[in-house]
């Protein structure tokens, strides 16, 4: 095969990495949780103001676990040990242009994701049925929240590379904790959609609470299961 | 063919026919004859003597269909001098509750008798041309009138004809309007309108019936808040105040009754069939200047306390007891109404109040022991509360034996008057509610023979299709968990009455599946950087065209009346619309054209000639149905002369030509492949054939608004075609896009959302047969459509399945398996929910659906012709199905 195959993304081997990375699904979820009962009571403004926290959360996320785009490291296990990162955590001044050399490419992710990953996912949103003529704020809001938890680290990760992104599409790549989120948060989101013809009259039932909720849970099932139960893993759908 | 296929397709093929026989054992439980006591009542011999003189000689009964009860009594109502008189005494105004379904028949039939029609009025009621729905040998207030003055009673109708065909040979005069086209929103009344002038100067009737239809059309045809609907209420206000003038004026008149009311309301999108408050809240006003000696007048215009709840709400049942009393005759055998308490007052003798109570309670008691005969009624155990009884039947005994017992001590006279009054009220009352809840009429043992042969239809499907290769895989796996949740929806109601976002929603979810599934394969083959055989944008633009076909029709109920491109868009724009609709018959055309010359080797000249002479009339026709049926939309096409012009042009002929030329060119098609053995023509060029014959007829049965639906099902099946689906993914995605079209032709699981106005195109008398495929196919149209696509794509997929596997049995297989599926799961439901408070408003309609899904798509249309198409397309060539 002409492509290289893509390998599962591996968290950052620092300590901070491997910590945060198990911190952060927990801060997320429950920094929605907080802002639940204000999203429901008044959805565009509480999305707006929660995409701030979101995004220095997921910011944070990626530069401190993520490997930017070209600098994915061999993984650990073709390493006799854990030596050469060891030494690479002890020099300050590798850490420190290191870091620099994330925050660029961790915001150039997250403009990307949020001005072009929100019209598209936004189109896709309306496609699969979110309303078109009302609620717009809403649908793009929703794709907002949707862009930033899944396409954010995965541009972070794998790039604009475009034949890269049509595995992607085609759910070509190894799951790991950022594909796995990112399948996830969809999933997630056409499943949040179950609860909206009830009948029990709920403020949260409206458009968009459920799909953005069902966004959060699924990203973070998908973000664990990916990447610690079925690392490595492809999704084979060929017939 | 192997032993072990022969096996299979035996099973398969009696699970097919243990389909409808389960289907229909569990309907006799589940909707059972309700009996009714044949004859006319008599008074019962009371010790107090002659029943009670009678207030008002005659009546005259106007119904305005659809009159909702905000329509007469709110701020914004039409009827002015109808309030006037709320307000002045001398009219007394109620919300009569109808009960679910909420059609005309069953309502009249509620009105006039007094009982609660059984929900199996609603099937009569569209084959209403037999003699089991009239009500000749039935016990109304129309038959105890006609027997008035020994059997000289004289009744006048005008109006609805639902009437006419319930009590054939009553009226002494009478003009029937039909409902035909709910366009009409001025002749169907000014028919009825003629003829009052000259009845109220007549003086021989007894009672005049005036049964109005506009207000209902102008409710189907644009809901409560149209322009017209208020100057149709005064007009319908100006009648009462003729009517009014002429009880005054005239001396025949001066004791006579006059009561207008709906017979069923309307909801929010001026449908109705089903409960929604605004359905169920029919006004209900009498109106006499007697009456101001019992009432001081209410406020009128006033507010609804909830929900288009004015003034006392009443059962509409209860209209015909309160005529027996007002009028003087006896309460009709079969009512379970009760006498409406504000009119007892007309009587200033307590004892006549309380006969006229005591009468009501006699009669409803002759039904309660009919229906519970192993009570005890006239035993005198003292018991100080009658609440705490286990069964209905002994409560009511118990309250039996209370009044027993103070009648015996008390009687109806002097100071225990108003206890005898208040326990008659309470038993009435009480009957009322317990005979009414069906609960006690199910069959049990028949639901559970009807889903024990439905369970075992289900047994015989999975063997049949066990370790089959279309189920072993993943598409298989889709499919499996698509039936699985489908079952489970079946119990809950929202998602009953909500189907349609079921199907649009995994209709998504399977466009992304099968898009994924491919863009996988083919970027496992082709080399990188390279956009070729890339099918995203065909997934793109099937999931665009689902998503403009979820949003045709807004179905349900939750969304009722929202603004979707039928009932906005194409009023907008009608000029894009006939663009559209001429497209779809000018694609049609050319089409017939081609076969014709090609397939049929018949040659240009006659081609073109039998594509005009098919498709010209037909689009013709469909003008002309729409300058009738829905002129707004051709006016600004054409302008008023225009559509005056197709209005006059003879439908019924030209649909049966239409119908007749369809019938022959599938003759002439047929025959040139069996019966001429020169040149005969390829089984797929006679499938393409026969599939734009059907799409032709099928555009015949669909409103001119839903014809372009047929331009972006040709768009889809292109696509799919195009993208060589496996023959699991062509079955699943027949039964998706079935689905997914019947709910985006506007359809849903309510009974409101039935469209009867394709039903008689071409008949002209009545024709059960004739007038139920129409309908069905009118109904349906979309997965008849669709229902076709498996034969179109199929046979050139062969080779993916197994030698001795024909294609059409694993077809058939897949969608036996979830028919008896929807089948068991919605009889586990209806059986398990029978006491649930949606059982006739959800759960009932969705049976009714599902037998027609059941029975008449799956057997009759997906087996029998998809069956007839793959012998006649011989299909048995290579691959029988045998």
């Amino acid at each position: 095969m002409a492509v290289a195959k893509t390998d599962a993304i591996n968290v950052l081997n620092t300590d901070t990495a491997k910590l945060y990375t198990h911190i952060h699904p927990i801060l997320v979820l429950s920094a929605y949780y907080f802002n639940f009962s204000s999203i429901v009571a008044d959805p565009v403004s509480s999305l707006i103001k929660f995409l701030i926290p979101l995004n220095v959360l997921q910011i944070a996320y990626v530069v401190i676990c993520l490997p930017a785009t070209g600098t994915a490291q061999p993984p650990p296990v073709l390493k006799s040990s854990g030596m050469k990162p060891a030494v690479q955590k002890k020099s300050p001044k590798g850490k420190s242009v290191s870091l620099a050399s994330r925050i660029t490419p961790a915001l150039l992710s997250l403009t990307l994701s949020l001005a072009l990953g929100t019209p598209l996912l936004g189109t896709i949103l309306i496609l699969f049925g979110a309303p078109l003529t009302t609620h717009i704020h809403h649908t793009i809001l929703c794709a907002a929240h949707i862009s930033l938890l899944s396409a954010l680290p995965l541009i972070y990760t794998h790039g604009i590379d475009t034949d890269k992104w049509r595995r992607i599409a085609a759910l070509m790549i190894p799951l790991d904790e950022v594909f796995g989120a990112a399948v996830g948060t969809c999933i997630g989101a056409w499943i949040g959609a179950v609860p909206i013809p009830l009948d029990w009259d709920r403020e949260w039932q409206k458009w968009p609470i459920t799909i953005v909720t069902g966004a959060y849970v699924g990203w973070a099932v998908g973000k664990v299961v990916g990447g610690l139960l079925v690392k490595g893993k492809v999704i084979d759908l060929r017939p | 063919m192997g032993t072990r296929w022969r096996t299979r397709n035996i099973m398969l093929a009696i699970a097919n026919v243990l389909v409808p026989v389960a289907a229909l054992i569990f309907a006799t439980g589940f909707f059972p004859y309700k009996p009714f006591v044949p004859g006319l009542a008599a008074y019962h011999v009371l010790e107090y003597g002659e029943p009670p003189i009678p207030q008002f000689d005659k009546v005259i009964f106007m119904v305005v269909d659809a009159l909702r009860s905000d329509f007469v009594y709110s701020h914004s109502s039409g009827f002015r001098f109808t309030q006037s008189l709320i307000r002045s005494g001398q009219a007394l105004p109620f919300t009569a509750h109808a009960t679910s379904p909420t059609i005309t028949m069953p309502r009249v039939k509620a009105i006039t008798t007094g009982s609660i029609p059984s929900f199996l009025d609603v099937i009569l009621n569209f084959a209403e041309s037999d003699t089991t729905s009239t009500l000749a040998n039935q016990d109304t207030w129309l038959a105890q009138i006609k027997n008035k003055r020994d059997g000289n009673g004289k009744l006048v109708m005008y109006g609805d004809d639902t009437w006419l065909k319930l009590f054939p040979n009553t009226f002494e005069r009478s003009d029937g309007t039909s409902s035909f086209f709910v366009s009409d929103f001025t002749e169907v009344d000014n028919n009825v309108t003629r003829h009052v002038p000259h009845e109220l100067r007549a003086d021989d009737w007894d009672a005049l019936i005036l049964h109005y239809l506009g207000l209902d059309h102008i409710g189907h045809k644009a809901g409560p808040l149209s322009p017209n609907m208020v100057p149709k209420q005064q007009e319908m206000d100006g009648i009462v105040h003729e009517i009014y003038e002429a009880m005054n004026t005239f001396s025949h008149l001066n004791s006579t009754l006059l009561v207008l009311c709906g017979d069923h309301g309307m909801n929010e999108g001026g449908n109705h069939g089903g409960s929604a408050p605004g359905e169920t809240s029919p006004a209900l006003v009498f109106i006499s200047p007697k009456l101001k000696t019992i009432s001081s007048g209410k406020e009128s215009p006033t507010l609804a306390r909830r929900d288009y709840d004015y003034y006392e709400k009443i059962e509409q049942s209860d209209i015909a007891p309160t005529l027996a009393g007002l009028l003087g005759f006896p309460v009709p055998l079969n009512n379970l109404g009760v006498f409406i308490q504000d009119f007892l007052s007309l009587w200033n003798d307590s004892t006549d109040q309380g006969q006229l109570l005591l009468r009501n309670a006699l009669q409803i008691l002759d039904i309660v022991k009919a229906t519970l005969p192993n009570e005890q009624y006239n035993g005198l155990t003292s018991k100080a509360d009658c609440d705490d009884d286990s069964s209905p039947g002994a409560e009511l005994a118990c309250m039996w034996q209370e009044i027993d017992r103070d009648l015996k001590t008390g009687g109806l006279a002097g100071p225990q008057n108003e206890v005898t009054l208040r326990l008659l009220f309470k038993f009435c009352r009480r009957a009322q509610d317990i005979m009414s809840s069906t609960a006690s009429n199910y069959d049990l043992s028949r639901l559970m023979a009807g889903i024990v042969v439905a369970i075992l239809s289900l047994i015989l499907t999975g063997l049949a299709a066990r370790n089959h290769s279309v189920l072993t895989n993943l598409d298989g796996a889709f499919f499996l968990l698509n039936i699985l949740l489908y079952g489970i929806m079946m119990f809950a109601s929202s998602y009953v009455e909500e189907e349609q976002h079921f199907w649009y929603w995994v209709m998504g979810g399977w466009l992304f599946y099968i898009s994924v599934r491919k863009a996988q394969k083919e970027l496992s083959v082709s080399p990188p950087f390279s956009f070729e055989g890339d099918s995203a944008p065909e997934f793109l633009i099937l999931l665009a065209l689902h998503r403009i076909t979820q949003r045709w029709n807004q179905t349900g109920q939750k969304l009722a009346g929202a603004p979707d491109i039928v009932h906005s868009f194409w009023k907008q724009y009608p000029m894009l619309l006939w663009c559209f609709v001429a497209l779809t018959y000018f694609q049609a055309m050319t089409r017939i054209g081609n076969h014709v010359s090609h397939y049929l080797k018949a040659g240009t000249l006659v081609g073109s000639a039998c594509a005009v002479a098919l498709c010209v009339p037909a689009f013709i026709f469909k003008l002309a149905f729409t300058a009738s049926d829905a002129p707004e939309l051709l006016v600004p096409l054409m302008g008023e002369g225009g559509v005056a012009l197709f209005q006059g042009l003879p439908l019924v002929s030209t649909a049966r030509m239409i119908f007749f030329l369809i019938a022959s060119e599938i003759v002439w098609a047929c025959a040139s492949r069996f019966y001429i053995k020169t040149e005969r023509i390829a089984k797929r060029d006679l499938i393409t054939i026969l599939h734009t014959l059907l799409t032709l007829f099928l555009l015949t049965q669909t409103r001119a608004t839903n014809i372009p639906l047929f331009v972006i099902f040709q768009n889809q099946e292109f696509i799919l075609t195009a993208l060589a689906l496996t023959p699991t993914q062509i079955s699943v995605s027949t039964l998706l896009l079935g689905y997914t079209s019947f709910f985006a032709f506007g359809n849903s699981n309510a009974i409101s959302s039935i469209d009867l106005s394709n039903a008689y195109n071409g008949v002209s008398g009545y024709n059960v047969l004739a007038v139920g495929v129409l309908l069905f196919a009118s109904n349906w149209a979309g997965p008849i459509y669709w229902s076709e696509m498996e034969h179109l794509v199929v046979p050139t997929k062969v080779e993916q399945l197994h030698e001795d596997e024909s294609p059409f049995f694993s077809h058939i297989a897949l969608l036996t398996l979830f028919v008896t599926v929807s089948l068991v799961a919605v009889m586990v439901a209806c059986t398990a929910l029978r006491t649930h408070l949606f059982i006739w408003t959800v759960f009932s309609p969705k049976y009714l659906y599902t037998m027609a899904w059941s029975i008449g798509f799956h057997l009759l249309v997906t087996v029998g012709m998809g069956g007839a198409l793959w012998l006649v397309c011989g299909g048995s060539e290579n691959y029988g199905f045998s």
